[in-house]
């Protein structure tokens, strides 16, 4: 039962038991086939079980969609100091809430991936990454972990195969940038959340200075089924390069807002018309942001040619992100919501690089004042060219992500800016 | 691999058109500067660690996909590396363009004015104007504590202060604090950096005018500023140092790297104690005393005056009173002429702490407990040190010496006025007059060091020399040239005409010098030969 | 939002859409039911609720449970310095908010510079540099529910508390502030108040949530 709402044509992988309160307990999630796979997967050598996730096509569900059993076999095979597994649980990207419902319905299935990438990677520990605000969704997960560290899955020892995993679930306090997977290895170690040089590479140097891997929630909760049932299962699903199936967080302006679990590859209109019910109230569409705020959006037109998928977003102009869809209708005021997200990109900028730390808090002043309507066309050009300064000179990508939403919404959305600018007056709002 | 007999220690590549061969793990901003290429930038500094965060030093490699930052990125061999190519160039542009968007321009009011790194660079390669119209962020100024004022509104946010504190210094007292736009520099709250011995290097390497030094605020514009090398004389240590001049008096003391010695860095204690080297009080002639009266005359009559009485005398025995602080070249041609004269004991006082400062990310650097330059040159030329740990007593034996008493740079300050009373001679050189030298026969006013070339040896014995940068008082000349002529007069030999010649006559005299010259020594210093006695 | 979706009580996303589910069933009894400090495998000890009621700004840190649960948290890591986040975790719940006295109390607990304890506390948002109102009303107004009302939401808690952005009400009770996306975007728009999300929530639930703190405040007292 995926949540809150079902469509049939969902593919419930992941989100089986979304909704389940019963799924969450270990008895619960064992009657539902939880650890079976850890269990096989024990009784295969590390790079055997990275082969078989290799094969599957799975690639990481955080947002960058590199192929998670290429990454796994970065790390050493033959470890002359601890491993670590990271798990980022810090779901922050603004319209993007699979991982909080992976984590409160089926800890146990995020455990067990940790636990299988563990093996794979062998890691001696994983830190299960918790944003700050996720109270509820982390207290479920200790729980979990508790119950199985009881249940002899997690630590000394795993049901009896002689490998020693064990699993701490930690806590953050609030900060978009420990998303970042070296930002999220500096705020583990105590430090101020802010993104590392590469290289040195996790799998050489990540936290603590020992051979690290960092995956997503989503991408370790893949993890087990691959193993249960062999990649060609997962690859039945989605295209040759985006295999299997994705969580797509749909949010904004649809009747039926929620997670839905398809295979990749589904049409953004099908999500958007059929599995949603459709833009609400009747309203016209007006844009779409595929894959979370960091990604170009698409006008209404564009909408149609795009087919859910690494490479079929690409091809309609923007990025699949971490899918999750905001759907934006006619009544949206345009400059206003490029604004905000300017403005949280500038909150939560960590401040290293110049470009970063002093273009997003301009960027955001200047769409401000054009909000206000004190704006001049050359704030235009002058924002198109300081987001280009921005793009591809910084330690993250952060300050990349700037450049999407205003770039393609000036492209795009013209009239708007220029409205504003004009006639110094709001258009577009309700 | 190409195979052209080159080591596997070493890479080699091409910057802005010119091949370079450097070692192994050197990075492409060091790889330019080996040209003398000039990559602009604010983080990176040669004695910490690269965050590579300003941005402002990528370059143009051929192949990579994005600009990289020179300061981390290691050069590898073929790389074609192009520092000035438009997409570098529009890039530092760029990102010169975000550090005006808020900083404030205080260039009129600023102490970094003329100075300053970011002047250059957006002078050099910046926007004409900058296009924000946006209101700036606004810190004010924050007492930092110790000698270093904090102007916040400034800050480019290089943290080379902060990595300085942590990593060298090793007192980790300053902080980034905040996040993104609103991150700025801080102490732990009132803290501050109170009780530091080493935190005025970081107005040194502080690009712009954040961090300033409270004793040179306002003080002096940089640029009417005249820079010349030498040796600081606040302990045996010797860290290599500028004197910083205008209107002949000293302004400030900065460092200058010898890596061998101070690395980048001095001490708090020897950069704030240069304001005795301005004092006012200073003997500007020589004086002789005639018919118990003292009389000033020139050099000639004085100098002949002194001989006659030094022929009257005939032999005598002599007790020597030199100084720690005086050079090398000073104290040979002191310790010479007491020879000649008849010889006998010399000595001198100096100051010792009770602790010494180690500076602990370079360890080489120790603020030593000896707080003068030049002990262990004294030392190497047969004076022994006498009195406390203060700089005081120990005289008792030349106070009412009836021989021949030569003081030398000791200002004589606990002594009586009855001091030397008893001598047949009583020669007093000193820059300052003394009270206790009322009873001197001849006060023969001489340079401080910043007046003169000279050398120190420091307290392992490596020698360094130093230039004059101030225009001595009144009549004062060099010890070594005043002591130099009188011997020579004595001797029929020849005067020294320039401190290198009196170097060499030292050297000639003390087997640990032997042999060394000051091309030797050069800017950077050089050790004398110790054989096990003198180690 | 659309008058199509029923939802009833504003609160936990339990009761939208296609399911009728209680708030503990959807969040697990140990967050609702509130879990005792003492006990529990180190393994989830950063990460127990924080459902202290009253905070106590003078109050001493790491002692007793408190002490015992960080104690735990130090078992997990190879360095002191990682338990940094967890220990400030504990510190603010037990003070209500992280003063230069806690960062001086947690640089000691884990031998590190305090200057370095301020340059961490204050780079993430949830540490609050000074007192705030029993009830701290984080509303998301990021994209996502921006798009569907989150500034009226806003200023419906600052007119029904009657405070400023930012500031504490006179009672003492409320302080209301912005948040970044909470990760409820489903169910816009997401309010957190102290460790609890407040999900679908309109600007006509306002005068009711906020009762129903005042009358937990209350019954407190």
């Amino acid at each position: 039962m995926a949540y809150p709402y079902v469509s049939d044509r969902e593919v419930r992988v992941l989100s089986e038991h979304f909704g389940d309160p019963e799924a969450r307990t270990l008895e619960g999630a064992r009657k539902r086939g939880r650890y079976v796979a850890l269990k096989k997967a024990l009784g295969m050598g590390p790079d055997e079980v990275t082969e078989v996730v290799k094969a599957s096509g799975l690639r990481g569900r955080g947002g960058a969609g590199f192929p998670t059993g290429l990454k796994w076999s970065f790390m050493p095979k033959e470890p002359t100091k601890p491993h670590y597994l990271c798990c980022n649980a810090d779901e922050s990207e603004p319209g993007t809430f699979k991982d909080r419902e992976l984590l409160r319905w089926d800890p146990h299935l995020v455990i067990e991936g940790c636990l299988i990438a563990s093996h794979a990677i062998r890691a001696t520990h994983c830190y299960i990454y918790c944003r700050g605000e996720f109270f509820e969704a982390s207290s479920v997960l200790a729980r979990a972990v508790e119950d199985a560290y009881e249940a002899g899955l997690a630590g000394k020892d795993i049901l009896g195969s002689g490998v020693d995993i064990d699993v701490t679930v930690h806590v953050g306090a609030g900060a978009y940038i420990c998303g970042e997977e070296t930002g999220l290895m500096n705020s583990l170690e105590g430090g101020r959340g802010q993104p590392r040089v590469k290289p040195p590479f996790p799998a050489a140097v990540g936290a603590f200075g020992m051979p690290t891997t960092v995956n997503n929630v989503e991408t370790l909760a893949a993890v087990p089924g691959i193993l249960s049932n062999g990649p060609d299962w997962y690859r039945q699903w989605g295209t040759d390069k985006s295999a299997g199936t994705k969580l797509f967080c749909v949010s904004g302006h649809v009747r039926k807002p929620g997670n839905y679990e398809l295979p990749l590859g589904f049409p953004l209109m099908d999500l958007i018309d059929d599995v949603c019910g459709g833009v609400r109230d009747g309203n016209a569409l007006k844009a779409v942001i595929p894959g979370g705020s960091s990604v170009p959006i698409l006008s209404a037109e564009e909408c149609g040619a795009c087919t859910l998928c690494y490479e079929g977003v690409v091809a309609a102009g923007s990025m699949l992100g971490c899918a999750s869809v905001i759907v934006m209708d006619e009544t949206t005021d345009m400059v206003k919501q490029v604004r905000r997200m300017a403005a949280f990109y500038a909150h939560e900028s960590c401040g290293q690089c110049t470009p970063c730390r002093e273009g997003s808090a301009w960027v955001t002043k200047i769409l401000k004042r054009i909000e206000d309507g004190r704006g001049t066309e050359e704030d235009l050009d002058t924002l198109l060219e300081v987001t280009t300064q921005m793009t591809g000179t910084t330690i993250c990508v952060l300050s990349d992500s700037v450049a999407a939403p205003v770039h393609s919404s000036i492209q795009k959305f013209r009239d708007e800016y220029l409205a504003l600018i004009r006639r110094g007056e709001r258009v577009g709002a309700a | 691999m190409a195979d052209n007999g080159r080591h596997e220690t070493t890479v080699t590549l091409s910057i802005d058109g010119q091949e370079v061969t450097v070692p192994k793990g050197t990075t492409l901003l060091q790889a330019s500067q080996a040209l003398g290429g000039t990559v602009p930038h604010y983080c990176y500094h040669p004695g910490l660690t690269s965050p590579a965060m300003c941005r402002l030093c990528l370059v143009e490699v051929e192949g990579a996909p994005k600009l990289m930052p020179s300061c981390v990125t290691q050069a590898q061999n073929g790389q074609v590396v192009h520092t000035e190519s438009e997409a570098a160039l529009s890039m530092r542009r760029g990102v010169l363009e975000f550090y005006l968007v808020n900083h404030p321009l205080d260039c009129p009011i600023c102490d970094q004015s003329g100075e300053c790194k970011l002047q250059d660079y957006v002078h050099d390669e910046g926007r004409r104007h900058g296009r924000s119209r946006e209101p700036k962020r606004v810190f004010g100024r924050d007492d930092f504590g110790g000698d270093v004022l904090f102007y916040g509104d400034r800050c480019v946010m290089c943290t080379r202060c902060v990595r300085f504190m942590n990593e060298v210094e090793q007192d980790p007292r300053l902080t980034v604090v905040e996040r993104g736009s609103r991150s700025i520099i801080d102490t732990f709250f009132e803290e501050g950096l109170e009780g530091t011995h080493f935190s005025g290097n970081i107005v040194d390497i502080c690009p712009v005018g954040a961090l300033v030094s409270k004793d040179f605020l306002y003080k002096q514009r940089a640029w009417d500023l005249k820079h010349t090398p030498s040796v600081c004389p606040g302990c045996s240590q010797g860290c290599n140092i500028d004197l910083h001049v205008r209107d002949n008096l000293v302004q400030r003391l900065k460092p200058r790297t010898n890596l061998d010695v101070n690395g980048h860095w001095m001490c708090d204690y020897g950069r704030l104690g240069y304001e005795w080297m301005n004092r006012r009080d200073r003997v500007e002639a020589p004086v002789v005393r005639v018919d118990g009266k003292h009389r000033a005359m020139g050099w000639k009559e004085a100098l002949r005056a002194l001989l006659d009485r030094l022929a009257e005398i005939g032999g005598a025995a002599v007790r020597t009173v030199a100084s720690a602080g005086a050079s090398m070249e000073d104290l040979g041609a002191l310790e010479a002429l007491a020879t000649h004269l008849g010889g006998g004991p010399g000595v001198f006082r100096s100051r010792v702490a009770p602790d010494e400062v180690p500076l602990k990310g370079f360890p080489r650097l120790v603020r030593r407990q000896d707080l003068a330059p030049n002990r262990k040159g004294a030392e190497l030329l047969g004076l022994q040190r006498t009195g406390g740990d203060d700089g005081q007593g120990g005289l008792e034996d030349v106070a009412d010496h009836d021989g021949i008493i030569l003081v030398l740079g000791d200002e004589l300050g606990d002594q009586e006025e009855s001091f030397g009373s008893a001598a047949k001679l009583f020669v007093y050189l000193g820059a300052h007059p003394s009270r206790a030298a009322s009873g001197a026969d001849f006060v023969l006013p001489v340079t401080l060091f910043t007046e003169q070339e000279g050398t120190f040896t420091n307290h392992e014995g490596r020698v360094q020399r130093f230039w004059p940068g101030v225009d001595p008082p009144g009549a004062a000349r060099p010890a070594w040239l005043i002591l130099g002529a009188l011997l020579a007069e004595l001797t029929q030999g020849d005067t020294p005409a320039r401190a290198e010649a009196s170097f060499r006559l030292l050297a000639e005299r003390h087997e640990a010098f032997d042999g060394l010259t000051y091309d030797d020594i050069g800017a950077s210093g050089a050790p004398v030969k110790q054989p096990a006695e003198l180690a | 939002m659309s008058a199509e979706i029923p939802f009833k009580n504003p609160g936990w996303a339990g009761n939208t859409g296609e399911f009728d589910l209680t708030e503990e069933q959807v969040r697990g009894a140990d967050f609702v039911g509130r879990r005792p400090l003492e006990g529990g495998h180190p393994a989830g000890a950063s990460s127990y609720p924080y459902m202290l009621e009253e905070k106590a700004p003078e109050a001493a840190l790491f002692e007793g449970p408190h002490l015992e649960r960080f104690e735990k948290i130090l078992t997990r890591y190879p360095d002191k310095r990682a338990a940094l986040l967890p220990a400030l975790n504990l510190a603010q719940e037990v003070r209500g908010h992280v003063s230069p006295d806690s960062m001086r109390r947690v640089a000691e607990l884990l031998d590190l510079p305090e200057a370095y304890v301020r340059g961490v506390a204050t780079f993430y948002t949830m540490y609050n540099k000074r007192p705030v109102g029993r009830y701290l009303v984080q509303v998301c107004t990021n994209i996502s529910c921006n798009l569907c009302g989150a500034d009226e939401v806003l200023d419906a808690f600052l007119r029904y508390t009657d405070t400023e952005l930012g500031e504490t009400s006179d009672d003492g009770l409320f302080t209301v502030i912005e948040a970044e996306c909470l990760a409820a975007c489903g169910f816009p728009t997401c309010v957190q108040i102290n460790s609890r999300y407040f999900e679908n929530i309109a600007p006509e639930d306002v005068p009711s949530v906020l009762e129903r703190l005042r009358a937990e405040a209350e019954g407190a007292a």
